[in-house]
């Protein structure tokens, strides 16, 4: 790969985070409405969207044990603690297994 | 610790920040040892420094290592960096910063640090400036460690699994009532669906999919 190559790469990724943020206006009317409903969702797709994406799978125990336990202490909504709990359970079903 | 909104000192966001930026360095150990054999330990350092997406940078490295050719690269990073406009918009209208501002943070502008944004009370563009940094130092150590020969290995599966459970976390601290949650389950459950019957569907039809539920929803 070329320095060429990584720069446009760059180009495209930055370019797409200024758009975003500086040069689009915020969202009029009922897409605003769309948009203050999306976070939520947008982050539990991004969640199964990694998880499919992952080297193990989603069919691997030790994951969906570690999407088990984060889901059961979501109700704290406390990121630490979510990390904490996924990882705990992805370490004991790995070790069990 | 919660993140739950509150007026805490900057030293509040940091530690807030930090365990975001833990699992971004470990997954930037674990991209450096990836990239390192595919395109040389000087480009992978420099990607991380100049581009600062996990997700576009693996995708850019699967696909030169496919023997893909420049254009294909850009397409498959171009199709990836549309998530940022609705990240983008959903912290939009949060903004009090002018559009030089705006166009400054917006490098900070990932996944992890528009979750933090969305539910600190402290102004958007500080959050994002301040966990995007702990973010990309992280994110630039983690690559040049990985370049560096630190196996990757015993961490790798552990990263696997670190970033769906971050997005679960984030989804809950995004969630304010009882039909974001809702909303939250049933997109991630669908996106589940489409991405296993549709693999190649990828960041867009997970994005798709969120939008069409939070378009299905009605407002609190």
């Amino acid at each position: 790969m070329s320095v060429f190559t990584l720069l446009a790469v760059a180009a495209v990724t930055v370019g797409s985070r200024v758009a975003a943020l500086a040069l689009l206006p915020p969202p009029p009317g009922t897409l605003a409405g769309l948009v203050a409903r999306l976070p939520a969702p947008l982050f539990a797709a991004l969640a199964a969207l990694s998880l499919t994406g992952s080297e193990a799978g989603a069919s691997d125990p030790a994951m969906l044990a570690a999407l088990g336990c984060a889901l059961l202490v979501s109700r704290w909504s406390s990121l630490l603690l979510t990390l904490a709990a996924g990882l705990s359970g992805y370490l004991t079903v790995s070790l069990l297994l | 610790m919660s993140l739950a909104p509150s007026h805490g000192p900057r030293t509040s966001l940091v530690v807030a920040a930090l365990p975001v930026a833990l699992a971004i360095g470990v997954f930037g150990l674990v991209y450096g040892a990836a990239a390192r054999p595919v395109i040389g330990p000087e480009l992978a350092v420099l990607s991380s420094l100049v581009v600062f997406s996990g997700a576009a940078q693996f995708t850019m490295i699967a696909l030169l290592a496919a023997g893909a050719t420049t254009l294909g690269v850009l397409g498959g990073v171009g199709a990836l960096a549309l998530r940022h406009l609705p990240l983008g918009a959903v912290l939009r209208p949060r903004f009090r910063a002018n559009r030089g501002r705006r166009a400054l943070v917006s490098w900070f502008l990932i996944d992890e640090t528009t979750g933090l944004a969305l539910t600190r009370a402290e102004p958007v563009e500080r959050t994002l400036a301040i966990s995007g940094s702990l973010a990309y130092a992280a994110w630039v150590l983690g690559t040049i460690g990985g370049v560096a020969g630190a196996s990757a290995a015993p961490v790798e599966p552990l990263a696997g699994a670190l970033f769906p459970v971050l997005f679960v976390g984030l989804a809950s601290l995004t969630a304010r009532s009882r039909s974001d949650a809702g909303r939250a389950l049933a997109a991630g459950a669908a996106s589940l669906a489409v991405l296993l019957a549709w693999p190649a569907g990828g960041a867009l039809a997970a994005i798709g999919v969120a939008v069409a539920v939070a378009a299905a929803g009605r407002a609190p």
